[in-house]
């Protein structure tokens, strides 16, 4: 089963990001700060394939701190980033630096969950296309 | 009697001195300098005339010996100005001694009293070599003032002219003293121009007096207050920088002193306190604040109907014009730069309060989003179960309340200073708001110590129960393990209220005093905590603190903090007590 950690310091959303994504069917885990995240990342067995969590916490700039800890684990872990309405520089920042997406949180007349949803199951797909690139790689490798 | 030489008594300068030095009202000293006078010399009677300035004109003020009515005092020197004679007139043009040994045969005498033979008079003139008054002795005999007796009146003339110069510096001093003040008790710019004025008007005789100031989006000196006929026009008499003597003392920064003005080459006459014709002397300085010149302070004053009156303004009434000239530009960068701050303060306030609300209506919304959806999904599913849409909509309800709470605190911090004022029993909100707001089963010590027979005050009892609500919240939120919290009332002393600003520090004024035992208030942080959202508690926006203090700001009082960092938090409230006068009640209330 795919596992994702969802991180957000505000309680509501966390609970109804993780229900969410629970109904797709995903194990999904969730952290209420930064640092709590940060050790998820690090310590969940195998490391998780989706993240996703909210860009301002303790910081402006806590998404790409998630970030990186989640390519330091795992070079392919996908992660997607909450962000405010209309406040998406910092979103765009981390993906140039590898973030599949990021998602608004309130866009007007947007059923956002459903755009969750959909972002998640493209990030699994890019995340199982780039497993499976590796795998023949290595394949060829050992055949030579 | 003959006419000796005047036995002097000795004894005669040092009760004059004394009475000088012992700061005896300027009427007592000229009184008693002429009743000596008219004693010393032997006279039959005499008066003290004075130099109206202001007027033009002069006043007998002080009369001594026989024969004296009202109707006398004030005739006698009506007469004689309309004709251009009489000897007073002549002394006081002059500043010149006049002995006249035989009325009969003087040109410049004009006859009040039938048995005047000869007359003495001598000016009282001031170290600007201005005549301030003539003193005037009158004999039933010929010849009777000697020179001894014109050296001896010319004397105590001089002592008068001591004690009147001295009384001018300290009705100057006061005045400057009293400007002083009233400058630093006031944040609003309109109401010093005017009270600046009203002293200068009232204490230093310059009645005439006008103050314009540059605005800053047309350049021009416009009229800012105004005591005499021009007020009508404040807000729409200008000067261009440069024009008319107000206009050049601004272009140049420099005072200006002119004796006919109207004859002045740089005289426009635009805009005048009196009629053209009728302006005898002319003094404008420039206030000059940080940023150079800001406006310019004049005086004039009125043509004296007689020639030979000189009422120019002296390098004394510069001096003291330009150091009011001086205190003002002081006073008025003081309340542009608290303008400024405020300004910027709340700006700041209101860009972080939209950023943060937004941010957190942001986050309610998605939560509730979530719901909705889920509940979408449930009866697309088909199989809605009660207890499940029941959670759901509990959670929505409960997401919504959230955004009224934010709602409500936004709301708070806007209304904090629209007050519905009534007269209010500080004792009687405090225990309301400790019933309303203090947790029934708390682990926390309340310690009531109300005071007695505390004036009422006029207040908002809502907006004030909920700021003392939020003090206690405060403090049990800060001892969650039990603790202490002292709640007191008692009327100001000196020490809480110089918290107040410089202006209200005068008046009567009732404290409450919330005291815990928690961990207090970092020094740093003590001058920060009455900021918006500074908070250390997670509750609504942080706007807590900032709500009281607008609260007890719009009631003319004060809040602050003077609590030991690690022994506890001490807020104290100061509230005006209603008329600021304590109502004498015998019977006490607790």
């Amino acid at each position: 089963m795919c596992s994702i950690l969802v991180i957000d310091d505000e309680e509501a959303v966390r609970n109804a990001v993780k229900r969410r994504l629970e109904r797709d069917g995903y194990e999904v885990d969730v952290a209420a700060t930064q640092a709590e995240g940060l050790q998820a990342i690090e310590e969940h067995k195998p490391p998780y394939d989706v993240v996703v969590t909210d860009m301002v916490m303790e910081s402006p700039t806590s998404g790409l701190e998630v970030l990186q800890a989640a390519l330091t684990r795992d070079i392919f872990t996908e992660l997607i980033v909450l962000t405010a309405y209309g406040n998406v520089a910092n979103a765009v920042e981390c993906m140039k630096r590898g973030a599949f997406d990021y998602v608004e949180k309130n866009i007007p007349g947007v059923d956002v969950f459903e755009l969750l949803s959909i972002k998640v199951s493209q990030a699994l797909e890019r995340r199982k296309s780039s497993l499976s690139t590796l795998r023949r790689i290595e394949q060829y490798a050992l055949r030579r | 009697m003959f006419n000796t030489s005047p036995g002097v008594d000795p004894t005669m300068f040092a009760r004059i001195t004394r009475l000088i030095v012992s700061n005896a009202s300027i009427d007592e000293i000229l009184r008693a300098i002429l009743e000596e006078s008219v004693r010393a010399c032997g006279a039959v009677r005499g008066f003290l005339a004075i130099v109206d300035h202001d007027r033009g004109e002069l006043d007998v003020r002080y009369t001594a010996g026989e024969g004296w009515s009202e109707e006398k005092r004030l005739g006698r020197l009506k007469v004689s100005e309309e004709s251009g004679r009489g000897i007073t007139s002549h002394v006081a043009a002059t500043s010149k001694s006049y002995n006249s040994a035989d009325v009969d045969q003087d040109p410049y005498y004009i006859r009040s009293f039938d048995d005047v033979r000869s007359e003495l008079a001598v000016p009282l003139v001031d170290t600007n070599q201005r005549t301030r008054g003539v003193l005037n002795l009158e004999s039933t005999q010929r010849a009777w003032f000697t020179d001894e007796h014109e050296r001896l009146a010319a004397a105590l003339a001089d002592l008068g002219v001591t004690a009147m110069v001295l009384a001018d510096h300290r009705a100057r001093e006061a005045a400057l003293v009293q400007i002083g003040k009233e400058l630093n008790a006031f944040t609003d710019a309109g109401a010093i121009l005017q009270k600046v004025l009203d002293v200068a008007a009232e204490a230093l005789k310059f009645e005439d007096c006008s103050l314009f100031m540059i605005d800053k989006a047309s350049g021009r000196l416009v009229l800012r207050a105004s005591r005499g006929p021009l007020k009508k026009q404040i807000g729409h008499a200008s000067y261009e920088v440069g024009v008319g003597l107000t206009g050049w003392t601004a272009q140049r920064k420099h005072a200006i002193r002119v004796t006919d003005p109207s004859a002045d080459p740089r005289w426009r006459g635009l805009y005048e306190e009196l009629p053209s014709a009728d302006v005898g002397a002319f003094m404008a300085v420039p206030i000059i604040g940080r940023s150079g010149v800001i406006g310019v302070l004049r005086v004039q004053r009125k043509k004296s109907p007689y020639k030979w009156f000189p009422n120019d303004f002296t390098e004394d009434d510069e001096r003291i014009l330009t150091t009011i000239a001086g205190q003002l530009a002081v006073a008025l960068d003081n309340v542009r730069l608290v303008d400024q701050l405020v300004k910027t303060e709340r700006l700041a306030a209101w860009g972080e309060m939209s950023a943060r609300s937004a941010h957190m209506i942001g986050n309610r919304v998605f939560a509730i989003k979530g719901d909705v959806n889920e509940m979408e999904h449930l009866l697309e599913s088909g199989t809605v179960e009660s207890t499940e849409a029941r959670k759901l909509v509990e959670s929505i309800k409960n997401g919504i309340f959230l955004l009224e709470e934010i709602l409500n605190e936004f709301r708070e911090f806007v209304m904090a200073t629209q007050l519905d004022l009534v007269e209010a029993d500080i004792n009687q909100l405090v225990r309301e708001a400790i019933e309303e707001g203090f947790p029934k089963r708390s682990a926390t010590v309340l310690n009531l110590n109300l005071a007695p027979n505390l004036p009422k005050i006029k207040g908002d009892p809502k907006k004030l129960k909920r700021c003392f609500t939020e003090l206690m919240e405060n403090a049990v939120h800060f001892q969650p393990e039990g603790g202490e919290i002292n709640v007191s009332t008692f009327l100001a002393d000196a020490r809480c209220k110089k918290w107040l600003k410089p202006g209200r520090q005068s008046g009567k004024y009732v404290a409450v005093r919330f005291e815990d035992k928690g961990p207090g208030i970092e020094i740093e942080n003590k001058p920060k905590i009455f900021n918006p959202f500074f908070t250390s508690r997670a509750k609504g926006m942080g706007l807590g603190l900032s709500i009281v203090k607008g609260v007890v700001d719009a009631h003319d009082g004060a809040i602050y903090e003077s609590g030991t960092p690690g022994k506890g938090a001490k807020f104290t409230v100061l509230l005006p007590a209603a008329g600021g006068r304590q109502r004498a009640s015998s019977k006490p209330k607790e």
